[in-house]
């Protein structure tokens, strides 16, 4: 049995390993310049400078700082469980960079093309938050506990309405022949050549936006890790080199979901002229492809970190009522909206319409939610009045 | 939401102003002529001699006794088949820069303008690993004028 990469014929198992080498090295050095780039970004806002004593304006302090984990020792509580504290990492750091295998970068630039690639993808990245409950549960500290449950309750909340939005892009995808809805991630962005779709799924981006922030535990969801609250959930216990496979895997899944979010939403390499470059010359296409994709996950990423310099942390019921009373019930009427146009064959332009309208309402309810008083638990009056009487 | 969307834009103007950090050692950015670091003494280019006659005036006003000052008689006087018209002229001149505080007292008692507070980089970064090396001798406060490194100025 014989596959194929770049063109040459070689045995089967030679290029299973070719990919996943380029898959790891790939996500290693992503997750490095990420964690570089997010110290500058950050910086900047602050109206700081980030780091700039290692190397011409500090490029090489992700490598000074994984150098520095490798060489720290790699504890383990006396209490931890072995077995679940030792595994933990490896949970949260393999589904991420399994889900590589399925995302598009140019037209044909896949590890694999999958038919059911965008299911793959979700179902396989969601296996992380079983890596965190293991990390939480096998450090024996209540505090990695409390963060594991936090992470868990969180993960899954919004692991819905991501999920939704994403298939109300999938079942409105138009394959030529009249046909509608496609879970190939590399049909997906092909057919956005013209229109990414964005534009006719506005409310299901921002949703997706959300939930992404949400998955990913940044700020304003970074509940599970928050240092003054659970300091630093469950990754407490972890030091060395379990540590930084941690934050390799969170740093990859922000690549990762960002990567996927240009592709469903703001079109991939396909949009504008990705596919009219490629043919005027085709190294020139996938380069300009390669860029496109570049430019809108870096803008991806960008309002990430954006988003992370403005905002403060929600509180634990915040963040579930969020999820559960707005995202997932708006999440449901976009597809019921989608699932109306498509059985009635109405015209695309109601999509743009119901989705914008579910925007705005979207708009209101965070608005009446942010402009509501909040609500503090009272002291119960018996303590009051015991207090009164002292 | 007003309020959401304001936050975003207050945090995309802070980085678009970019950092406000002013990295110190790698730049130096220009400090002003009235600047005062330490004093230290000025060369008479005319004469080819210090303006320093040796008379003991910041001596005395020194509030923290941070000089010692010698003086003598000026081999390069006329009377003495020289050029210069200062009778006296210092000898040796020693000011410890860990003692003065930099008051500028001795620039506005010196009757000679011979002395200067320094205002130049080199007048604030003259950290040493022993105290005593902060004791400057003569030679020593005169070379920065000398080499036509001050821009001196003096009250007026």
């Amino acid at each position: 049995m014989n596959g194929e990469i770049f063109g040459f014929e070689i045995n089967i198992w030679l290029d299973a390993l070719a990919r996943l080498g380029l898959a790891v090295g790939l996500m290693t050095v992503a997750a490095m310049a990420l964690i570089y780039l997010e110290r500058k970004v950050i910086a900047r806002f602050q109206q700081r400078l980030g780091p700039t004593r290692t190397g011409p304006a500090g490029i090489l302090q992700s490598p000074a700082d994984a150098l520095k984990l490798l060489g720290k020792e790699d504890l383990r509580p006396k209490n931890a469980d072995p077995w679940v504290f030792e595994l933990a990492p490896y949970f949260v750091f393999v589904p991420i960079f399994l889900v590589f295998v399925a995302i598009p970068f140019a037209f044909g630039w896949q590890i694999r093309i999958l038919e059911l690639g965008l299911l793959y993808v979700l179902a396989v990245s969601s296996i992380n938050i079983v890596g965190w409950v293991m990390a939480g549960w096998g450090s024996d500290n209540r505090y990695a506990m409390l963060g594991a449950l936090r992470a868990a309750a969180q993960g899954i909340s919004y692991e819905l309405p991501l999920v939704i939005a994403l298939v109300a892009v999938a079942m409105v995808v138009s394959l030529p022949g009249d046909v509608r809805g496609s879970l190939n991630l590399g049909e997906i962005v092909t057919e956005q050549g013209h229109i990414p779709y964005i534009v006719w799924q506005p409310l299901a981006f921002v949703i997706f936006y959300v939930a992404m922030l949400a998955e990913l535990n940044r700020t304003p969801f970074d509940i599970p890790v928050g240092e003054s609250e659970v300091v630093g959930g469950p990754f407490v216990e972890y030091s060395g080199i379990r540590w930084s496979m941690f934050f390799l895997g969170e740093y990859t899944a922000l690549l990762l979901l960002s990567l996927l979010g240009a592709a469903v939403f703001l079109g991939g390499w396909a949009w504008p002229l990705g596919e009219t470059v490629a043919e005027q010359n085709e190294i020139l296409g996938v380069l300009y492809q390669f860029g496109l994709t570049a430019a809108k996950t870096g803008f991806l990423i960008f309002t990430v970190f954006w988003v992370r310099a403005t905002m403060p942390r929600m509180r634990v019921d915040q963040l579930m009522a969020f999820s559960w009373k707005v995202l997932l019930p708006l999440s449901f009427a976009q597809i019921l909206a989608n699932g109306l146009v498509l059985v009635y064959g109405w015209p695309d332009v109601l999509l743009l319409l119901a989705s914008g309208a579910g925007l705005v309402l979207l708009a209101v309810i965070i608005d009446r939610a942010v402009k509501r008083p909040a609500e503090r638990p009272g002291r119960p009056s018996g303590a009051l009045e015991g207090e009164a009487a002292t | 939401m007003r309020g959401i969307v304001r936050a975003m834009a207050t945090t995309l103007g802070t980085f678009v102003r970019g950092p406000v950090t002013r990295e110190y050692p790698e730049r130096h950015r220009p400090i002003p002529q009235r600047d005062r670091a330490f004093p230290l003494l000025l060369w008479d280019f005319d004469t080819d001699e210090p303006f320093c006659t040796g008379c003991h005036a910041c001596e005395r006003a020194c509030p923290v006794e941070c000089m010692t000052v010698l003086m003598k008689d000026n081999p390069a006087h006329t009377s003495l088949g020289g050029t210069s018209k200062r009778r006296k002229i210092i000898d040796k001149f020693w000011i410890d820069y860990a003692r003065c505080m930099r008051c500028n007292i001795c620039v506005e008692v010196c009757n000679f303008d011979a002395i200067a507070m320094n205002n130049t980089w080199s007048g604030h970064e003259i950290s040493v690993y022993d105290r005593a090396d902060l004791v400057m001798d003569l030679p020593q406060l005169l070379a920065q004028h000398k080499a036509g490194a001050i821009d001196e100025w003096v009250a007026p």
